[in-house]
């Protein structure tokens, strides 16, 4: 036993005060009273003396006795007594609320509302569990998808967890079950007060992954209000587009879709690229299995591919998905030499690059509004050096851009400088230099590459950043080394430093929302960025970069030379339906087992108090209707 | 409490509904012609009663001519006579009547002003006394309804006090009034040295009596428990008792014999008795416990 709003010495002090009160009143009350009456003839009987009386005697001690426990009775309302102590004391329970993305299929047979979501009914027994509840507990909601989000704090206002229940709606992702549970559980351990139930609403659906991994914390009173999800569905699981290795503008894409039901299916998957219809296929789709469909989109242009899935179904979130291609970019190059014939065969292999190959002379400057992304000065300097970004090749012993120590042929000892991406790939074995120009570095270069004399080829940047130039002090494209593999690596850094965006290999894909993993390959430095250029928080593992995205978004994941836009529109959806331990509570409690659980008995006390009180002045009031309805009749008889 | 100036003892509707009863007694009294009730006593009245044979000095004009021609012997005519009987009302006006709150007292005047506004309507002559420990002056309710605003402003303006002597006010009273006629007497009895005798000597004299007795709830069934400390109203004698549902009983037993008692004089004189608790609404009392009584019709 305990009392809630007072201590036992606050309790006995109270009492004690009232009780005194209460007794002093009451010989007050039945003190000697003054009474003027028509005759004293009828109170002395004929020949007996007057009665004695006798003075500070409790009299009617019964009445007495009522008033004292009514004062208890109420007091101990006052007090919120409890009985057990703190084993029926205040409990703290806490509602995980299924808001992943399947709670947003509809209902099939309402009848009153033809829109009626999972999420309805969740919503509906939650309320329910919430009605069943003693009002001195309290309550905190958590949202479950992939993540769990409380959703209030520890909550006696019901009104407050109510309007947290109503407003929470389907999320992106797929339900993280356990750990919901273990987070609900933490919650309960941290309240202070003794645990109560958790109370998991939803229909259970999770991931093979959580499935095989389950983990579900020690609860004592775990109570599962189930929700039936016999729902037919079938939707797309991703849809992935890449560039095709042997076209510059086409785009392999490759439609993956589900069937989540229980009944085997056959669905038309259809492909637009910017509202024009590009393909459609049909897939059989076996219950509980995946297929894929591919499709081929010719176009250099960006653009909204978007791939539909037919007939339409409960679920329609996954019946849609959307991916953004980009425009298939180009680097435009002007070459300044004499040997075009040396040059081509290196710039024409790469569709992304534009060459315009010129001779030395005469000298014909960029005057056009296209400004070349890269000139390539080939033995030769022009009059004035072009802004931009310049590389020069074998510049001319005289007026040269760096100034040049000495020459040498056949020079020993190359080293290519490590951890410039200009020299990414290089290895010195495989490069025979006939001759070239040892150059006197200066202060802000950047050396590339050297031999035993000396610096062969640096970088420099301007100070405004606006200019850079690459010089090589030899030419890659005579001699022995033309037909060596570092000639066109060289080359490819060159250009790859010079539009690092055009040259970079672009995947699009669009999946579902959540966590998301992608592979990487060697140890490259690694960028996952939002639309906005928010910096995501990723993790690199087993080769895999993962991050998680909580709603529908686009992630770009750059991994060194390669970047992968994610269009993470598609729901994320289930695998398997999870099934509830043997020994979790099912269903909302019943009215009369949340009465036996009721432990306020300050609203009993209380009437039973002012009972007590009622019946005690009925029975010995002063002017009680009991006396008047006693004395009336025998008045009525005399009359 | 008080009745207010403006508040009159009763209002118009009732008083109207009180024209259509009448007093009436059992006794026959010798009385002036011109009452409504019958007497046994031949006299001047219209409705023939019997012959008797004519003795000197009887009255030529009563003798029946019709007879003394065929049986050559005198026979006298002799008529029912309805006498106008005297009635009075001997009022209470003790402290007694007023103890705790006045209802007792203010029943009382109530009682009276219906009785003679029934007197005033049927033309009877009703002589209202207060009384305590003697007579006061009275005043004399007669001469038709019209007069009533007289007999009620007489009874607006007593007071109550002083302590009951039943043996004195009729031994007064017989002094004052030998022609004997109906006594009522409304009053609550309660006299120390008691009332049954005083009224014997009333109904002795051959006065018809009418007794009235009228309580409080708390007369007959006090309220109180406990110590109390009880003063008598009349006498201002103090009495310490304990009171508890024994007591109680018992004072309401020790009630219900003094009222036996009271009735039985009545009742034993050839008279009526009423007893009413000033519980009762005046319009049950009189047109359901005084007319049961027969003391009114």
């Amino acid at each position: 036993m305990e009392f809630l709003n007072l201590s036992l010495g606050q309790f006995t002090a109270l009492f004690g005060a009232v009780a005194a009160f209460s007794v002093a009143l009451y010989l007050l009350d039945r003190t000697r009273r003054k009474q003027i009456v028509s005759t004293l003839r009828f109170w002395v009987e004929p020949g007996k003396a007057a009665p004695v009386t006798r003075r500070n005697r409790i009299q009617q001690p019964v009445s007495l006795l009522l008033q004292l426990i009514g004062m208890a009775l109420l007091l101990l309302a006052l007090a919120e007594f409890q009985f057990g102590g703190r084993q029926n004391a205040r409990r703290d329970h806490v509602l995980v609320l299924d808001t992943s993305a399947w709670m947003g299929a509809a209902l099939p047979r309402l009848p009153n509302r033809a829109d009626a979501t999972l999420m309805d009914l969740a919503r509906a027994n939650a309320i329910g569990w919430l009605r069943a509840v003693p009002d001195s507990d309290r309550v905190l909601v958590v949202r479950a998808d992939a993540l769990a989000t409380p959703a209030t704090s520890w909550e006696v206002d019901r009104r407050n967890v109510a309007r947290a229940i109503l407003e929470s709606h389907p999320g992106a992702t797929a339900l993280n079950l356990s750990q919901s549970l273990q987070f609900a559980s933490q919650l309960q351990r941290r309240s202070g007060s003794l645990p109560g139930e958790i109370v998991y609403v939803g229909p259970g659906r999770i991931s093979t992954h959580e499935s095989n991994n389950m983990s579900l914390p020690n609860i004592p009173a775990f109570r599962v209000l189930a929700i039936d999800d016999n729902i037919e569905n079938s939707g797309l699981r991703s849809v992935n587009a890449r560039r095709s290795a042997d076209g510059a503008g086409t785009w392999d894409v490759a439609v993956r879709a589900r069937n989540y039901g229980r009944r085997a299916k056959a669905v038309n998957v259809t492909l637009n690229f910017a509202n024009a219809p590009q393909g459609a296929r049909t897939l059989d789709l076996p219950p509980g299995e995946e297929r894929e469909a591919s499709f081929t989109v010719h176009t250099r242009a960006a653009g909204i591919l978007e791939a539909r899935l037919y007939p339409r179904d409960a679920f329609g979130a996954d019946n849609y998905a959307a991916l953004e291609l980009p425009e298939l970019r180009s680097l435009r190059v002007v070459v300044y030499s004499n040997q075009p014939d040396a040059v081509r065969p290196a710039l024409m292999s790469d569709p992304r690059v534009i060459a315009e190959i010129r001779p030395n002379a005469p000298f014909m400057p960029e005057t056009g509004p296209e400004k070349a992304g890269l000139v390539i000065l080939h033995n030769f300097r022009p009059p004035e050096i072009p802004p931009g970004d310049v590389l020069w090749i074998d510049p001319p012993v005289d007026n040269p851009p760096a100034p040049i120590r000495m020459r040498v042929n056949h020079p020993e000892g190359l080293r290519w400088m490590p951890d410039q991406p200009l020299t990414r790939g290089l290895r010195a074995r495989d490069v025979q230099i006939e001759t070239t120009s040892v150059f006197e570095p200066g202060p802000n270069d950047v050396r590339l590459a050297e031999v035993d004399k000396g610096l062969v080829m640096l970088a420099r940047v301007s100070a405004d950043g606006k200019n850079r130039m690459v010089i090589m002090g030899f030419d890659p494209f005579a001699g022995a080394m033309r037909y060596e593999l570092a000639t066109p690596l060289l080359l490819a850094n060159v250009l790859r430093w010079a539009a690092p965006d055009v040259f970079r290999d672009r995947d699009v894909g669009t999946q579902s929302a959540g966590a998301v993993s992608m592979s990487v390959t060697g140890n490259l430095p690694v960028q996952v960025l939002t639309d906005a250029g928010v910096n995501l928080p990723f993790n690199v593992r087993d080769k895999a970069v993962e991050f998680f995205a909580g709603e529908s978004s686009r992630v770009r994941v750059i991994a060194g030379n390669s970047e992968r836009v994610f269009s993470l529109t598609l729901p994320e959806m289930w695998d398997v339906k999870w099934t509830p331990p043997a020994s979790a509570r099912r269903g909302i409690p019943a009215w009369n087992d949340a009465l036996r659980r009721n432990r306020d008995w300050w609203p009993f006390l209380a009437a039973l108090g002012a009972l007590v009180l009622i019946a005690e002045w009925i029975a010995y009031g002063r002017y009680s209707p009991l006396r008047l309805r006693v004395a009336r009749p025998a008045l009525e008889r005399a009359a | 409490m008080p009745n207010l100036p403006h508040e009159p003892l009763l209002e118009r509707e009732f008083l109207e509904r009180l024209e259509r009863l009448a007093i009436h007694w059992q006794r026959s009294f010798a009385g002036l012609v011109g009452g409504h009730n019958r007497s046994r006593f031949a006299g001047g009245g219209q409705e023939f009663l019997d012959h008797r044979h004519f003795h000197q000095g009887d009255d030529l004009r009563a003798v029946n001519w019709r007879a003394y021609m065929r049986l050559d012997k005198m026979f006298l005519k002799m008529f029912q006579i309805e006498p106008r009987v005297p009635v009075r009302m001997l009022l209470d006006t003790s402290a007694s009547m007023a103890a705790g709150t006045r209802e007792k007292f203010t029943f009382a005047r109530q009682l009276a002003a219906a009785l003679c506004y029934v007197g005033l309507v049927r033309l009877d002559t009703i002589q209202v006394l207060p009384f305590a420990s003697q007579l006061r002056e009275g005043q004399v309710s007669g001469g038709g309804r019209q007069r009533y605003r007289l007999t009620a402003e007489f009874l607006e303006a007593l007071q109550p006090g002083g302590a009951t002597d039943f043996l004195t006010v009729v031994r007064q009273y017989l002094n004052e009034y030998p022609q004997r006629g109906l006594v009522i007497v409304i009053s609550d009895f309660l006299d120390e040295s008691g009332c049954e005798k005083a009224l014997q000597f009333l109904a002795d004299y051959g006065n018809e009596l009418m007794l009235v007795q009228l309580w409080t709830d708390e007369d007959r069934t006090p309220p109180w428990s406990g110590e109390l400390d009880l003063t008598d109203a009349e006498n201002g004698g103090h009495l310490r008792i304990q009171v508890d549902d024994e007591a109680r009983r018992r004072y309401t037993e020790a009630f219900d014999v003094f009222s036996a008692g009271i009735k039985e004089v009545a009742l034993r004189n050839d008279g009526k008795y009423t007893g009413l608790p000033t519980s009762m609404p005046l319009e049950d009392a009189i047109f359901g416990s005084m007319v049961r009584a027969r003391s009114i019709a």
